[in-house]
């Protein structure tokens, strides 16, 4: 018995601590270059869950059956982080996909990876023309002029409002709060029977697109595109307004913390909880679909007396795979173009609130319908059209940018326990700096 | 001689395939960890330059590293003795011969078949402050809701109680399995002795279950230091860290910022924090286990 413990206890600590090495992302069935029927095979790795991933499975279907030399392979791969990390594992390999959807704050992790080939490549060879698709989604995916991966599905963030609520309050619905000010006079008139005026989910994402808006940068360099970012800046005084808002808020009982996830703070909107919230525009036709109430979709508000900047594009784009054969290359080029049409692209917006990569979407008289129905659509790509292309709005660019998020968040929640909000993002600022010095000597 | 030789290679032929699996899947990687923890690596976790210790230089310093060692000690206290006590009570109880007493075991045993995943979502909707059973329950008695999950103060025990009802069921059929090993002939000479029930459990039941309480504890303990399931879940480490545990840090460091020769780095301190809580607990705990 003695034996048998100390046996059993030494297998476990074993086990235990080597668990972290053996994990591996699950194979694909190995992607073969030629189906029976003659098509080229391209496997395209998703991240796109719940109706997402239906729109895209539609979408991919259409395109299958449209043509017979290429056959698309869709697979879900969990969240844009567990994807890559599976991504990570079989790069390289023949298990690797041709087409892999990647995040926008892993932009600068793929193109230091090496495991990529920039579209540029096929633009040029193509002679495609670029000027037809939205110029401030394709400014973010464009680095030292070089546009390395397609933009796919990109949103921004847009403050979601409950217009019953609104009525009720004495507030006019059509008029949601622009400014600081207004929307902290807001949120007291909403604060009442255990409800709340306003939440801002605890990611790093809104905290980026409040600085952008107001023209603040979040690493040196210019945000990283004019050469390799060394330091963070977002402790300047735009993003002290941030935390300062969050905490006043906050400290007045008009804020609530929604914690981290994303379906808790929409099942607080939808459940009447919270009055107003920042969500992705890609959420926004869900929200207006489920919400037993009427909907408002505004802008991201700002610090009184600051001028709009705009926003940073989210969502993700789609790398080329510079591993895949040539013929494999090829026809993945092909769903890509494809995928840029005004059709599909005008499909896309209406069913999801991703913008269309392609502006001449919102001509076409599908889009035109839709946006009778949904008006909250429309406000979401104005909000694009209106973005001023600076570096601000074009968003940093560092390989780090999960952990960075890792500490902004932390930072953001430190708040809720009264730490003073200078210090929460000197912290923050310090420990990505740290980062980015980690990074550095890779 | 040759008999000798002869029975050593039987032997380790049927060895051989145990070893050849602890090699592969317990050996190698624990090598390679170590070999990483030196290493910068890039984002495959392929080792780029040799850093020598400066990973575990930084270590000592860093604050969320440390808070990961607090959290992780203060999980472990949370968790492994309510789990052993409730498990031991709850033994003591099914070791009872009344009728029907299969179906309280299987009760109590129950949790053991739950998944951590499933039984982490169950108690995440338990938690929920909006829609959840626990705050309904208080404010039904009158009291102030809460966000258990998101107040610093008490996302950590949040999780260590739903811990402590997945982990009940091991240790409560180990130890319901330790009971029912002990000669019944001792507890018939002490009725007819005559001694009082605490007495019995003091002298008689505790010393003879002391090896399975002994294994049920180091083997719990070991577990609460590894836990990642339920954090992962529950409170993705936040608020403000507090739930970080040390598993959930290298998780994050490696899989989430592919940092894989940081989070190694990580691994080996726990790793020597296991093996020193591991090594007490056979010098100095064991001395009192009682074998027969």
């Amino acid at each position: 018995m003695k034996k048998l413990s100390l046996l059993f206890s030494l297998l476990f600590l074993l086990v235990g601590c080597s668990s972290e090495k053996t994990e591996q992302a699950s194979a694909q069935p190995s992607s073969e270059d030629k189906t029976q029927k003659g098509k080229t095979e391209v496997v395209f790795w998703h991240a796109m869950e719940g109706d997402l991933g239906k729109v895209l499975n539609e979408i991919v279907h259409d395109f299958n059956t449209s043509q017979s030399t290429v056959e698309v392979k869709p697979v879900f791969q969990g969240t844009y982080e567990e994807a890559l990390t599976k991504f990570n594992a079989v790069a390289g390999t023949k298990d690797a996909p041709t087409i892999m959807q990647t995040f926008e704050v892993g932009t600068k992790y793929m193109i230091d990876s090496g495991k990529i080939e920039p579209v540029q490549t096929f633009i040029d060879q193509d002679h495609y023309d670029v000027s037809q698709w939205e110029k401030n989604i394709v400014n973010y995916y464009t680095v030292n002029g070089t546009i390395y991966s397609m933009p796919f599905n990109s949103s921004t963030p847009v403050l979601i409002y409950n217009k019953d609520a609104f009525k009720k309050a004495g507030l006019d619905p059509e008029k949601p709060p622009m400014t600081y000010s207004e929307l902290k006079e807001a949120a007291r008139k909403l604060t009442k029977n255990g409800n709340y005026g306003f939440s801002i989910l605890n990611y790093g994402w809104f905290f980026e697109q409040m600085l952008a808006v107001q023209g603040g940068l979040y690493v040196n360099e210019e945000n990283g595109r004019k050469g390799e970012a060394t330091e963070a800046v977002f402790n300047s005084e735009e993003g002290l307004r941030v935390f300062k808002l969050i905490q006043d808020m906050y400290k007045e009982g008009t804020f609530y913390n929604v914690g981290q996830n994303w379906d808790d703070m929409r099942a607080a909107f939808q459940s009447g909880k919270i009055a107003m919230y920042l969500d992705s525009s890609a959420g926004v036709r869900t929200i207006v679909d489920s919400a037993p109430f009427e909907v408002g979709v505004s802008y991201l508000p700002i610090p009184d007396g600051v001028e709009r900047q705009g926003v940073i594009i989210g969502g993700a784009s789609l790398w080329m795979i510079k591993d895949a054969d040539e013929a494999q290359k090829k026809a993945a080029w092909e769903f890509m173009k494809y995928l840029t049409t005004p059709e599909v692209q005008a499909k896309w917006h209406v069913k999801t609130g991703y913008f269309a990569i392609n502006p001449a979407a919102y001509d076409l008289p599908l889009v035109k319908e839709q946006w009778k129905k949904y008006p909250q659509l429309k406000v979401t790509v104005n909000q694009l059209k209106e973005t001023k292309a600076t570096p601000a709005t074009q968003g940093a660019l560092i390989s780090v940018f999960p952990q960075s998020r890792q500490r902004v968040v932390s930072a953001m929640e430190s708040l809720y326990q009264g730490v003073d909000p200078k210090e929460a993002l000197d912290r923050a600022v310090a420990e990505t700096n740290r980062e980015l010095e980690m990074a550095r000597k890779r | 001689m040759f008999r000798s030789v002869k029975q050593n290679f039987e032997g380790m032929l049927y060895i051989f395939p145990s070893f050849l699996l602890f090699a592969i899947f317990v050996f190698y990687p624990m090598v390679r960890t170590g070999y990483l923890s030196v290493h910068m690596t890039d984002f495959q976790g392929n080792p780029t330059n040799f850093i020598g210790l400066e990973h575990f230089r930084y270590l000592l310093e860093d604050v969320n590293f440390q808070q990961s060692v607090k959290a992780t000690l203060l999980f472990v206290l949370y968790t492994v003795p309510p789990t052993i006590i409730i498990a031991l009570s709850l033994a003591l109880l099914a070791n009872e011969k009344v009728k029907g007493i299969q179906l309280f075991r299987t009760l109590f045993s129950s949790t053991l078949g739950m998944s951590v995943a499933a039984s982490s979502v169950i108690w995440m909707f338990m938690y929920n402050p909006a829609i959840g059973v626990i705050n309904r329950i208080i404010a039904a008695l009158g009291g102030e809701e809460r966000q258990w999950l998101l107040n610093p103060d008490t996302a950590l025990i949040a999780a260590a109680v739903a811990t402590v009802w997945m982990n009940i069921g091991f240790a409560f059929l180990i130890l319901l399995g330790g009971l029912q090993n002990i000669d019944s002939s001792l507890y018939e000479n002490a009725k007819i002795a005559g001694v009082s029930y605490m007495y019995q459990l003091r002298r008689i039941t505790i010393p003879l279950l002391s090896p399975t309480l002994f294994f049920v504890t180091t083997v719990s303990l070991i577990h609460a230091f590894q836990t990642f399931g339920q954090i992962d879940i529950l409170t993705k480490g936040g608020p403000m860290n507090a739930t970080t545990v040390i598993v959930y840090s290298i998780y994050r460091e490696a899989f989430i910022n592919y940092n894989f020769g940081f989070a190694s780095a990580q691994a080996v301190v726990l790793f020597f924090i296991v093996l020193l809580v591991t090594i007490v607990q056979f010098a100095v705990v064991e001395r009192k286990v009682h074998y027969q």
